[in-house]
């Protein structure tokens, strides 16, 4: 399919080339000028410099519209976010880290240019991985009816990534408007993309894929990149199916200002580059065709040059961001329950089961509000609803637009859905994040990044997602099946990490997680989802707050700290010591682990003066190492005993009935450790 | 035979190699170099048949020289006006843009009502694509330094032969075109 010429020397107004030719010559100068903030140990230690791109960023720049659409630029893309729009002193401050950074007030690495205001997103490091937020948020587009397109842009080296796959196998799938540009310089820092990738032409991988248009372009031509760039918009608007833009780049300079290109380009090669600079080339043309006058370019390059000298002056006198200011925007404020402020009930209907209240709690959240979503691998077949049920009946009726299937792919139910949430706040998603919590480890990426999002863009941004994993073991399923995840998610600040035990406590947490902004991964343990011993009487409007622990057996001699599946073991073995010895144990379900009710914990202990920590998950690692960590640095004076940790042994979860019934805790081990304890 | 335009770009380092061998071919007197470097409408238009060097950039692109000189070259009528065309390539390491350059400009040079001789058959190579070809011929002469450095003054000379007749028979379609 032959793209039709708009752009060219000859018949571009004169108005449109100054414009460009203002932009680049804009871009350039702040370019050039980036290493000199480093070299004055002022700041931009990072410095990804694009010369050589020119082309193809100005042309993103120039279609992107910011009432329509949404733009993911990547760290290369100075005249890209240029050319969309971003002003020198905006380009600065995101250089040199100012607190009035745009971006995100310095908190985000240098030369990642973005303005969220404007729909041009804050994206990672991690390169390419803003692909899957672009196919989420053309999700969103669609799904809402918006005429707009989402733009994502990146190097080609980062094509190598599995998640780009991803990304585009689903955009194709869903036939979602996204336009893939992949500016192609031929490395990958020093990796030459003969190393990364059998065809020279990254895009080409992708020609068997349905639904989608490559289109080739010169990324260092002004003319051939917005041809193909106005093009791509075009077809992806009417046809509502992405485009992939592979634009030829060269890369004048080094990777960035770590890199040192001379130790692995030879002169020739440096030459060839150099000779083919897409600015010089431009401006030879405008004098060449006679459409400017070597004194009319001068004057720009001129209002340039005065333009970067004061956007530097007002740049350097802006604010740093303060040491106070890191606790600021690590996760936005959560739902507030009017009605059920410590999360407790004396409800006393019927008996439910823990599966049923999550499945009547996300069905009355689905009535109440037509913005939310669910997705998720084997989330909506017929009468299916997810591996366990949990969806049962939600796509029948909240149909097939909310509730859907996802490939299986956890990055990308992850990512898309971190993409869709940027489309509106009202928007709340709530995702199986895997088919079980073990397999979740491929979209841990995407989970790290969203962890980032609200913090890096100072609080523009907030993922408002509820990441639901069937967890825990005691079925016999082995490794990826029976193991839980909590310890290492617990570690990452920017998320909400709930583990209920009890049917009322998931419906209510589940209710709270849904309401609020922000990113919640909901660990419901699936031995329990059908366990009579879970079930509870469940109000039909209860919420519980984030961080607010349940005593769900109170006693004076010793407290338990547990959630999830060791709940009701802890119970057990409680009722069985007090049978036995009198003793009167206290059980502290703590439903939520982040935020953790450290006053609960800290009251009791200061009651009992004896902690035991319990849960599933390894004694070794586990989150019971921090619980018991700071008991001991809080009550450490109240304590009359060691804190005694029980959970499951340092070896992953045997499928073989003996080998899970040695590794996992159970009753028999909590109760011995008890005692043990009471002894001491 | 009028005399014939051997274009090309002085920078360069292969393709200047090349058309020096060509001209030497040709003999003296029968070409005129012309740097495609800073090459006019007028200049162009002042010969009837031309020798153009076009090497392949990148991957699969003309040079920057060829490329700013294109938006001129398309208002040209080239009616009556024949052109062969060389250019190197590298098979082996761009081998799906083998000497695109040469059919690049091939196509751009036919919509002038240009006539293309100098047709040579792609056996002997290997590559996976390459927008020169037409059939088993590509629209000019392939030259891989890189790859078959030894095979380049022959096939200079084999070409030399072959232009030295059709630039002297009337325009229309070359006999070389078919399969050799």
């Amino acid at each position: 399919m032959e793209v039709p010429v708009r752009y060219s020397i000859k018949k571009t107004e004169k108005k449109t080339l100054a414009h460009w030719f203002y932009l680049m010559v804009l871009g350039r100068a702040l370019d050039d000028r980036a290493p000199n903030y480093l070299k004055q140990a002022i700041g931009w230690s990072y410095h990804a410099p694009y010369a050589g791109h020119d082309g193809i960023q100005l042309a993103i720049g120039q279609i992107f519209d910011r009432s329509t659409d949404h733009l993911f630029p990547y760290y290369r893309d100075m005249l890209t976010c240029i050319s969309a729009g971003l002003t020198a002193e905006e380009i600065i401050l995101n250089g040199i880290s100012k607190d009035t950074d745009v971006a995100g007030g310095g908190r985000h690495m240098s030369n990642h240019f973005a303005k969220p205001a404007w729909h041009i997103h804050n994206v990672s490091s991690c390169t390419g991985n803003h692909t899957l937020h672009a196919t989420g948020l053309a999700r969103g587009l669609k799904k809402y009816g918006k005429s707009g397109v989402a733009i994502s842009s990146q190097g080609e080296s980062s094509v190598s990534e599995g998640y780009v796959y991803e990304a585009i196998n689903g955009a194709t799938n869903e036939q979602l408007p996204v336009i893939f540009v992949f500016q192609d310089n031929g490395y990958g820092i020093s990796v030459p993309k003969a190393d990364q990738t059998a065809n020279r032409k990254v895009a080409d991988n992708f020609s068997g894929l349905k639904n989608l248009r490559i289109i080739h372009c010169n990324g260092k031509d002004v003319f051939d990149s917005m041809n193909a760039m106005t093009e791509a918009k075009d077809w992806v608007i009417k046809s509502q199916r992405p485009a992939i833009v592979q634009a030829n780049c060269v890369r004048i300079h080094s990777h960035s200002n770590s890199d040192r290109h001379e130790l692995y380009r030879d002169d020739y090669e440096l030459n060839y580059v150099t000779e083919y600079d897409p600015l010089g080339k431009f401006r030879r043309l405008l004098i060449r065709y006679k459409r400017f006058t070597e004194s009319e370019l001068v004057k720009i390059e001129e209002k340039v040059r005065q333009e970067v000298k004061e956007a530097h002056k007002k740049a350097m006198a802006a604010p740093d961001p303060s040491p106070e200011s890191v606790f600021e925007f690590i996760i936005p404020e959560p739902y507030q329950s009017k009605k059920y402020p410590e999360g407790l009930h004396s409800f006393e209907g019927p008996k439910k089961k823990l599966i049923e209240g999550l499945n009547e709690t996300l069905k009355a959240e689905f009535r109440l509000n037509p913005d939310t979503y669910i997705w998720g691998q084997d989330i909506a077949h017929k009468e299916k609803g997810g591996i366990f049920n949990v969806t049962k009946n939600m796509q029948k009726e909240f149909g097939m637009e909310r509730v859907f299937n996802a490939p299986i792919a956890e990055d990308f139910i992850v990512g898309t859905a971190n993409g869709m949430s940027r489309l509106n706040k009202k928007i709340r998603l709530v995702i199986e994040g895997a088919e079980f919590a073990d397999y979740f480890w491929p979209a841990t990426e995407q989970f790290v990044e969203a962890t980032h999002e609200f913090w890096r863009t100072k609080g523009q941004f907030s993922p408002n997602i509820t990441i639901r994993l069937a967890s825990g073991g005691y079925i016999g399923g082995g490794l990826y099946h029976s193991q839980t995840i909590e310890g290492v998610l617990t570690t990452f600040p920017g998320v909400r990490i709930v583990y209920p035990s009890f049917a009322d406590d998931a419906a209510g947490l589940l209710r709270t997680s849904i309401r609020s902004e922000g990113l919640t991964m909901f660990l419901e343990p699936k031995f329990l989802y059908n366990a009579p011993v879970a079930a509870t009487p469940i109000p039909e409007d209860f919420e519980v707050p984030f961080g607010k622990a349940r005593i769900r057996r109170p006693g004076k001699d010793l407290s338990v700290i547990t959630y999830g599946n060791t709940t009701h073991m802890c119970l057990e073995a409680a009722e069985t010591i007090a049978r036995e010895t009198g003793a009167d144990v206290e059980v502290i379900d703590l439903r939520s682990l982040s935020p953790l009710d450290k006053n609960t914990i800290m009251n009791s202990v200061k009651k009992t003066g004896k902690a035991m920590v319990v849960h599933e998950d390894k004694v070794f690692g586990g989150f019971g190492g921090e619980l018991a960590a700071v008991i001991a640095g809080e009550v450490f004076e109240y304590l009359d005993g060691p804190v005694k940790r029980i959970g499951s042994t340092n070896t992953p979860v045997g499928f073989n009935r003996i080998l899970e019934k040695a590794i996992l805790p159970n009753t028999d081990k909590i109760l011995k450790a008890m005692k043990d304890l009471l002894d001491y | 035979m009028s005399k014939i335009a051997l274009c090309y770009s002085y920078n360069t380092n292969k393709t200047s190699l090349a058309a020096k061998k060509i001209a030497e071919e040709f003999g003296k007197g029968n070409v005129e170099l012309v740097n495609a470097e800073s090459i006019t409408p007028g200049q162009f238009l002042s010969f009837q048949n031309y020798i153009l060097g076009v090497p392949t950039w990148f991957d699969g692109e003309l040079p920057n020289y060829w490329d700013e000189f294109i938006p001129a070259l398309e208002d040209l009528d080239l009616k009556g006006k024949k052109v062969a065309l060389f250019g190197n390539g590298d098979q082996k390491g761009y081998p799906e843009n083998f000497v695109d350059g040469i059919g690049i400009m091939a196509d751009i040079l036919e919509k002038c009502g240009a006539q293309i001789v100098g047709y040579t058959s792609a056996d002997g190579y290997t590559f996976d694509s390459s927008k020169a070809l037409s059939g088993n011929m590509f629209k000019g002469l392939a030259l891989d330094f890189e790859n078959q450095g030894k095979q380049v003054s022959q096939k200079i000379k084999d070409w030399v032969k072959q232009l030295k007749t059709e630039f002297k028979t009337k325009a229309g379609r070359p006999k070389s075109r078919k399969k050799q």
